[in-house]
């Protein structure tokens, strides 16, 4: 029998880790080292009395935002990928009009109004803007839901009917599988603009990175803002370095 | 045994296939052949319940197959589809063991009957049990769809246009494969094609289809010496119909004994067919050849002339049947 030549899985290798380190160790590194750079900050604001964010400590401030983000990424990615598999069952069809408008209202509105609309009935503080995030992040996973599994091979399905498995072991070990590269392509866009939207919970009393943002905002000074900026960029990158690997490797497990 | 009882299935009114009766022996090979769009993808489906029969009755060794629960009735019954459908996401072994596992066999036995599979079907383990689909030719993933099929050793096999997407060689390899198969294992196969040559070749037992109709069933040789209408005809290849039916016939059932004269040029063994056989001769320029054992020691004659006339008496005879 006459063989394909093989195409060598693109191997996976310790090194692909290299590059999240690094951003995490630059991240870290910034955290630690922007209270010791006065001079640097001096420079970028010398009008300023003070140059250093000092209300709170920028380890504190990183992990109130990463917390604020993990609760909506977890709620974000529990509703998204259940309504974008509801959707795609026999019987959830109908709703999928209902359920992708959802979801493109949800990503449309500007998360400043949801956080206007939302002070009111939940008062200030951290529930405001997970609302506001959990409404901003659904769009891309339950649209890449949806696209990951009617992409999957119907001859595929079809064959696994054929073999007896039951709706669940088809969605379990077939459908959700072979869709994960692209739900996780999905979760990765939701989560990376999340890091930085969340940085909008500062307005209504969440204390996180957009803390040291609103303040330079309001007192006129460039070096707080670059301090804000700068973790949370290094944070949106080392998030999305780490998803890099994760769809590397599911990569090596689906052709 | 399977046997459906007036099955009729309709989609939206629209009929799929009327009236449908049918009896397939245990241990027979049976082929559905007919148009695209003639209800035999639709009959074969209906078997594992993957399509719900609108009307009718289907029995499995003289249960209906509405007593049973259709996710355990397909894991009692092998099926195999034209674009394979292995799972991209695994691996050759993970892929045939895959009913076995459904049926909570364990892992050591699961193990054991993917590795004897492989061999049955020429996979070396070493070599294929850990690719992926997408690293196998055409012909490989189809002997990986047909071994996981077979995986918990079902007594009904349903093979949807198996081989429809090789290429002729490979194609002609899987079918001589699968009737090597069928010759050690007498499942109870029911076979969809197009490919009348595959079916004739393959099946003991022939069914044409038209419009969701049975219109012709028979074995092969009975269907090409009397076909039951001009669309049948057709279908079994016309002009060609001749050359058919001798390439389903041996040349050992037409030699005569050694005449007294010398051996002629040209030898054909015992196991090749007529239509070698008549192309030898047409190739060769002779009336005759000498027939051969398989050691190439002469062991009879066939004779163009002889081999005319049973043609026709073997007509006559079907015409007064």
């Amino acid at each position: 029998m006459t063989s394909r030549p093989v195409h060598p899985r693109s191997a996976y290798h310790p090194i692909q880790l290299l590059w999240p380190l690094m951003w995490l160790v630059l991240l870290v590194g910034v955290v630690l080292m922007i209270p010791h750079a006065q001079t640097l900050f001096q420079w970028l604001a010398p009008d300023a009395r003070q140059v250093i964010y000092q209300r709170a400590d920028f380890t504190q401030l990183l992990g109130r935002h990463l917390m604020v983000v993990g609760v909506a990424a977890s709620i974000t990615i529990t509703l998204g990928v259940l309504a974008g598999v509801m959707v795609t069952r026999q019987w959830g069809r109908d709703f999928l009009p209902l359920v992708s408008q959802i979801a493109s209202l949800g990503q449309t509105f500007p998360p400043v109004a949801v956080l206007a609309l939302a002070v009111p009935a939940l008062g200030f503080g951290t529930i405001p803007i997970i609302v506001a995030l959990v409404l901003y992040g659904l769009l891309p996973i339950v649209r890449n839901t949806i696209a990951g599994l009617k992409d999957v091979d119907p001859g595929v399905v079809s064959a696994a009917y054929g073999m007896g498995m039951t709706p669940g072991q088809i969605l379990r070990q077939v459908e959700l599988p072979l869709a994960a590269p692209v739900i996780l392509a999905g979760i990765r866009t939701s989560v990376t603009i999340n890091i930085a939207t969340a940085a909008l919970g500062a307005t209504v009393g969440a204390s996180n990175l957009g803390d040291p943002i609103i303040a330079g905002i309001v007192n006129a000074n460039n070096a707080y803002i670059v301090q804000g900026a700068m973790v949370i960029a290094l944070l949106a990158v080392s998030i999305d370095s780490i998803f890099e690997v994760f769809q590397r490797r599911l990569r090596l497990h689906t052709p | 045994m399977i046997e459906l009882c007036n099955v009729s299935k309709f989609f939206d009114q629209t009929p799929a296939v009327e009236e449908l009766t049918l009896s397939i022996p245990k241990g027979k090979f049976c082929a559905l052949v007919g148009t695209s769009g003639c209800g035999k993808s639709t009959t074969l489906r209906m078997i594992n319940r993957l399509l719900t029969h609108s009307s009718g009755e289907i029995e499995l060794d003289g249960q209906s197959i509405d007593a049973y629960d259709p996710v355990l009735l397909r894991r009692r019954i092998g099926y195999v589809i034209q674009n394979t459908g292995l799972f991209p996401h695994w691996n050759v072994a993970r892929n045939i063991g895959l009913v076995p596992r459904l049926l909570k066999w364990p892992t050591a036995q699961v193990n054991q009957r993917v590795e004897e599979l492989m061999g049955l079907l020429g996979l070396p383990v070493s070599e294929f049990a850990h690719k992926y689909p997408h690293q196998l030719s055409g012909g490989q993933a189809q002997r990986v769809g047909v071994a996981r099929a077979l995986a918990a050793d079902p007594d009904i096999l349903l093979m949807d246009e198996p081989f429809g997407a090789l290429d002729p060689i490979t194609r002609e390899k899987l079918q001589e494969m699968l009737m090597q198969l069928q010759a050690r294992l007498h499942k109870t196969i029911v076979f969809v094609t197009h490919d009348m040559d595959e079916a004739l070749r393959l099946a003991d037992m022939l069914v044409v289809m038209r419009d969701g109709r049975i219109v012709q069933q028979g074995t092969p040789l009975s269907l090409l010496q009397k076909p039951t209408d001009s669309f049948v005809d057709s279908l079994l290849g016309g002009l060609e119909r001749g050359l058919k039916q001798a390439s389903l016939t041996r040349v050992k059932d037409h030699m005569a004994p050694l005449g007294p004269h010398l051996p002629a040029q040209s030898r054909v063994m015992t196991e090749q067919t007529l239509r070698q056989a008549l192309s030898m001769m047409l190739r060769d320029h002779c009336e005759w050849l000498t027939v051969v054992d398989q050691h190439d020691v002469p062991v009879g004659e066939l004779s163009l002339r002889k081999l005319v006339k049973e043609a026709f008496q073997a007509q006559e005879k079907s015409r007064d049947v």
